[in-house]
């Protein structure tokens, strides 16, 4: 949670010997990220103005002319539309040239003398946010009337801010005061923290207080107040709310919110009047009951939600938010102050289930689910009592503090010798025992033993880590040695899947295809898009339950989409694209993870030469065809070892014609072909897109590692046959049965050409085949290679009615 | 025929021979004086037979000196033509080099690909073996094993995308997609007994806006080290090797305090800038203060070990997390992290 610490305050409590900019490097590296250090940027034309005459513009109803005095001989006058001044009114002036924040864009800008409706404007008072001092743009920032009229700005209301990114683990730190105690130990020096005094309870007839739920508010304190006058707070309290990013209101709801800030603990105020029956208590809401917030939202509370009721009704979500019925007004005059300690997992759970966790929650909703100690409750409310009495005139007639179950003092113990076994480095018991104690924490070293007892704020301290952690952060984590580890180094396991993934991966990237990565969510839609008629190639994804977009609401049950998408988008700029991609799928399983399997995708679309655009000189344009596809994809299956194999079944989204599957155990291992062109529509892209899909696990399970034996000694001879055969016979069957035929003595068989024509007939076709022949012991001879080309040609006539001409 | 004849018969053929002017010449030379049918020499030769015994022996070794002659300068008439065939080769026309090439298909890994084996390769040389995890997770391996339990303030910092099956959801085991890769510390340490040195790299999701340097889909490493002794000051050695290896040898690393549920001590790693090593205010790479924050990190939390059946008085250690794309963006200059996923060939054709 970002905070906003002006430093003016912080020294209220600390003295802070060192630069700021020194300061907060040491805040960042030991105690909390400093996001930014803000001085004020407020120029010498940015001065105290002050009213001294107002009076109606002559052309324009809405706007006023003011004459402002700012120290200098001659008075400015300027045109105005605001309304909320008046003579003897101390103002921010802006003098022309001066650089001031523009209302409407937010932007910082130089201040330029216009005339408006006639009249010249020489300079600007100036609003909260021209001054970049909030959002606030409907009126003047009037100011405190003892501000010296001609004083810079700067000087007199010129604020540094130290803005702090707190983590969840250190609430003591949502106050000043507690960023001040983090000073004062980086700094070894001493703390002041601000005067409370302690309040005896006292009983009231008009106001009580319970606790119905001890676990979920363990302690609930309240004052009632009378002869409340409210009315504007003070100036140097609104000008630190301001500082600290907060607006004032009025004297009480700025008290309670000052509090909050010094302090970290939240206050809520409710109009005594609208409490019936004098009672406020912490129980759980009633099924059905309903709460106006202050929001001005009807609510249906969930019954396991902790309100604070009066005897007969919810009064506020407590610690989130409260109620409209019972906020203070301007006419209130009796106060019911609570002040209370609330388990923080509930509040959480609470403001998520309302919607308004995190930076969505109020400020004191975000710091109830840190971990408050019960222990600040009394503190402050005592020290916003004696704020309202003094600036609201407040007078104390009731104080009750209801803490059933004490929390217990954490004391950890532990040995001195556990700091160098934590953080690798030697710390001495006194240098130790300094630190904490600079931290408030009581320290004492009993022989070895270090007993340590945090500073009641500290909710964080429970374990020896955590002290370790304190007194080495306040040494310096820079006087930790850098040291590469020894010691027994653990077995190591192989990762076949992984192994072979990479190898995919490299062999694919060497074949000239571009890796692409996409995102794992994507737009469900898109499955509908992969089919002509839409059905799905897919299981039914997983969704996002809460998607940041609906174009990433889906887990990806195929890579199909993403790879389309990509081809997409590339072709819009280039002739042809040869992409791939290996990420998981993300199938559902019934009562378990999805089985993430890990897939490749490749892609061809577009031109696959030239390789340049336009540079065809040496190659002419030529698309990719099924036959590219395919060569890539066994080319993948020759490199990792892969028989492509299993039985063919169909491939949805496809072109029947020109694709093919293989599929083991009912799962599709591999997908190849040519985009359905419907599909392809879909997407604008062109007819003559290909694609492949490879369950990489399948494959795994498919390669076999090679049995390598050594070139061959003996010349081959080669023998070319024209095999003729029905249309209907494909090629496959044609090797198969050659090697059926050929036996040990036939290497390999190269296909030298495909006829079909007059010479053969119709219905028939010619492949010219050329066999490789060789014996790994011997030259093959004449008689040989005659008698294994006649066992061939012998077979392909009984097996496939194949005519063989030489 | 008597030697001198022969002899004018070999000087013809020779200076026909030498004059030759191609190949096509040399070779009518060769047919006219050595052909097998009607070749001077080879008449010549047939001649032999028929003279009287006598003029044999002068006759025929004047026919092989004639040949021998002959060949001689075909053999030497060949090598000048191809010498002069080569020279004119080399001194003739000039192709111009500059003219672009028979293009090769060059393929690349996408730049992330790239940096988790980078990250993976300089881990393993301190002994990490690289292991992988689900990415859709429980809500228990993400957050509860790691002391986030439900409605734990923390879980603030790692915003969540809740994942629902279609094939049914049980509302006490959420889904999610992991926020981070710390749920492998858990799925490690409960198959594994120490030591236990493990790098995981692997993608991530969060619940967040989208900007230049965040994406809510992406890539983080996790390091996990567990023994009996390791300390922080390992931790930042180990670190500290890693910059050195992906940043070079020059670099320095800081830690300072931060905040994890699951670590404790906690530490936030920083580099120091390669770019402007702290000199340039204005500096692109590390936003002017001369430090690049690259990973969170810590001593493993003894109710994380605990939870794991780990004993926390015997075993301890260390654990890093770090954005892969930070790491990409910083080694390349990469200007916007989104850029890695548009996948724009123009793009992932310069990494």
């Amino acid at each position: 949670m970002l905070i906003k610490v002006p430093v003016s305050w912080l020294r209220e409590y600390v003295d802070i010997s060192v630069p700021i900019d020194e300061l907060a490097l040491r805040l960042h590296m030991s105690s909390t990220e400093v996001k930014g250090v803000e001085r004020p940027w407020w120029d010498d034309k940015v001065r105290v103005g002050r009213i001294s005459k107002l009076a109606k513009h002559p052309n324009a109803d809405k706007l006023q002319l003011a004459t402002v005095e700012y120290g200098e001989d001659r008075p400015k006058t300027i045109v105005t539309g605001a309304t909320n001044l008046t003579v003897g009114d101390i103002v921010p002036f802006a003098d022309e040239g001066a650089q001031i924040i523009d209302g409407h864009t937010g932007e910082r800008t130089t201040l330029r003398g216009k005339p408006m409706r006639g009249i010249q404007s020489e300079g600007m008072v100036l609003s909260a946010k021209e001054l970049g001092q909030g959002e606030d743009h409907d009126g003047i920032q009037v100011l405190d009337r003892k501000l010296p009229v001609g004083a810079r700005l700067r000087d007199v209301l010129g604020e540094t801010i130290l803005a702090l990114e707190l983590q969840p683990n250190r609430p003591d730190c949502l106050g000043v005061v507690g960023i001040a105690r983090e000073v004062a130990a980086i700094l070894a020096t001493g703390l002041r923290e601000p005067p409370v005094d302690r309040l005896p309870e006292r009983t009231s007839r008009d106001l009580d207080v319970r606790i119905e739920d001890p676990v979920a508010c363990p302690r609930f304190a309240a004052a009632l107040l009378t002869g409340i006058r409210i009315g504007a707070s003070p100036t140097w309290i609104q000008q630190r709310l301001i500082a600290a990013g907060m607006r004032p209101i009025d004297n009480v709801v700025d008290i309670t919110n000052y509090v909050m800030l010094e302090l970290g603990q939240p206050l809520h105020a409710y109009d005594h009047r609208k409490l019936r029956g004098g009672l406020l208590v912490a129980r759980r809401a009633r099924r059905g009951e309903t709460l106006r917030t202050l929001d001005g939202v009807e609510r249906v509370l969930h019954d396991d939600t902790l309100v604070i009721a009066d005897a007969d009704r919810a009064l506020g979500v407590a610690g989130i938010l409260g109620g409209e019925d019972s906020e203070i007004r301007e006419d209130t005059t009796t106060v019911a102050l609570e002040c209370a300690s609330f388990e923080p997992r509930g509040i959480g759970r609470t403001a998520a289930n309302l919607g308004l966790h995190g930076s969505a929650g109020s400020a004191a909703a975000r710091r109830f689910s840190w971990e408050l100690s019960p222990d600040l409750v009394p503190v402050a409310l005592a020290r916003a009592v004696r704020l309202l009495r003094e600036h609201a005139g407040a007078e104390v007639s009731g104080v009750m503090d209801r803490y059933p179950k004490r929390r217990g003092v954490v004391n950890v113990r532990m040995r001195f010798s556990d700091i160098p076994r934590v953080l690798g480095i030697e710390i001495g018991p006194e240098e130790t025992l300094d630190i904490l104690r600079r931290l408030q924490f009581v320290a004492a070293a009993d022989g070895d033993t270090l007993v340590a007892t945090p500073p009641a704020v500290r909710t964080d301290i429970a374990i020896a880590e955590d002290i370790v952690e304190e007194v080495g952060r306040i040494a310096g984590y820079d006087r930790l040695p850098v040291r590469v580890p020894d010691g027994p180094l653990p077995l190591h396991e192989r990762h076949p899947l992984q192994e072979f993934r990479e190898r995919a991966r490299d062999g694919l990237a060497g074949f000239g295809l571009q890796e692409v990565l996409s995102y794992s969510l994507i737009d469900p839609a898109w499955l509908g898009m992969l089919t002509a008629d839409g059905s799905c190639i897919a299981p039914e994804p997983l969704r996002v339950i809460n998607p940041t977009t609906v174009a990433q609401s889906a887990a990806r049950p195929t890579l199909r989409a993403s790879l389309l998408d990509t081809a997409r988008r590339n072709l819009r700029n280039r002739a042809g694209v040869a992409i791939f991609e290996i990420a998981p799928l993300y199938l559902p399983q019934r009562g378990d993870l999805p089985d993430e399997r890990w897939t490749i995708g490749i892609l061809l679309a577009g031109n696959a030469e030239p390789v340049r655009d336009g540079e065809t000189w040496l190659t002419p344009e030529r698309p990719w065809d099924v036959r590219d596809l395919q060569g890539y994809v066994l080319a993948l299956a020759d490199l990792l070892d892969v028989q492509t194999a299993g039985d063919q079944v169909d491939a949805p989204g496809l072109h029947p014609g020109r694709s093919l599957a293989f599929a083991h155990d009912g799962r599709r291992h591999l997908v190849a072909g040519q985009l359905d062109p419907r599909v392809a529509a879909k997407w604008e892209l062109p007819a003559e897109t290909f694609i492949a899909e490879i369950d990489l696990s399948s494959w795994l399970d498919a390669a076999r590692p090679p049995r390598v034996i050594a070139p061959p000694r003996f010349p081959a001879a080669l023998r070319d046959l024209a095999i003729v055969v029905d249309e209907a016979t494909p090629y496959r069957d044609v090797e198969r049965e050659i090697r059926a035929a050929g036996g040990t003595d036939l290497g390999s068989i190269a296909l030298v050409d495909l006829y079909r024509g007059p010479q053969i007939g119709a219905g028939k076709k010619s492949f010219a085949v050329r066999l490789v022949l060789r014996r790994a012991t011997a030259t093959l001879g004449e008689e040989d290679v005659d008698r294994l080309v006649k066992r061939v040609a012998g077979r392909l006539q009984q097996a496939l009615g194949a005519t063989i001409r030489s | 025929m008597p030697g001198e004849e022969l002899r004018e018969l070999a000087n013809r053929a020779v200076a026909e021979i030498a004059g030759a002017a191609d190949d096509a010449a040399l070779e009518a030379a060769r047919v006219k004086y050595l052909g097998r049918k009607e070749g001077a020499l080879s008449e010549a030769t047939k001649r032999i037979a028929k003279l009287p015994p006598g003029e044999k022996p002068a006759y025929g070794a004047a026919v092989n000196e004639g040949k021998l002659r002959i060949e001689r300068a075909l053999e030497e008439r060949t090598r000048a033509l191809r010498e002069a065939r080569v020279a004119r080769d080399l001194g003739g026309e000039r192709e111009d080099m500059s003219l672009p090439p028979r293009r090769v298909r060059v393929g690349r890994l996408h730049p992330i690909s790239q940096t988790v084996r980078e990250v993976s390769r300089v881990f393993a040389t301190m002994g990490f073996e690289t292991v992988e995890g689900p990415e859709i997770e429980w809500d228990y391996y993400n957050f509860e094993a790691l002391n986030i339990p439900p409605g734990h303030p923390a879980r603030e910092k790692w915003q969540t995308l809740w994942i629902s099956n279609p094939l049914g959801d049980d509302p006490s085991r959420p889904l999610l997609g992991r926020t981070h890769t710390s749920p492998m510390q858990i799925r490690v340490m409960e198959q594994r007994r120490p030591p236990v040195r493990v790098v995981i790299p692997g993608r991530c999701y969060r619940y967040e806006a989208t900007d230049a340097i965040r994406e809510s889909i992406f890539f983080q490493y996790e390091g996990l080290a567990i023994d009996e002794k390791l300390t922080m000051a390992d931790l930042k050695g180990v670190l500290f090797s890693f910059a050195r290896q992906i940043f070079g040898s020059d670099r320095k690393i800081r830690f300072r305090i931060d905040y994890f549920p699951f670590t404790e001590p906690s530490a936030e790693i920083a580099f120091d800038c390669f770019s402007c090593e702290g000199r340039d205010p204005e500096c692109r790479v590390c936003g002017g203060d001369g430090w690049i924050e690259a990973a969170g990190c810590g001593m493993v939390h003894p109710d994380v070990l605990r939870r794991v059946g780990y004993d926390p008085k015997r075993y301890q250690g260390f654990a890093f997390g770090g954005g892969i794309e930070r790491l990409a963006m910083l080694r390349t200059g990469a200007p916007d992290i989104r850029l890695f996923y548009q996948n724009d060939l123009r793009y992932l054709e310069q990494f």
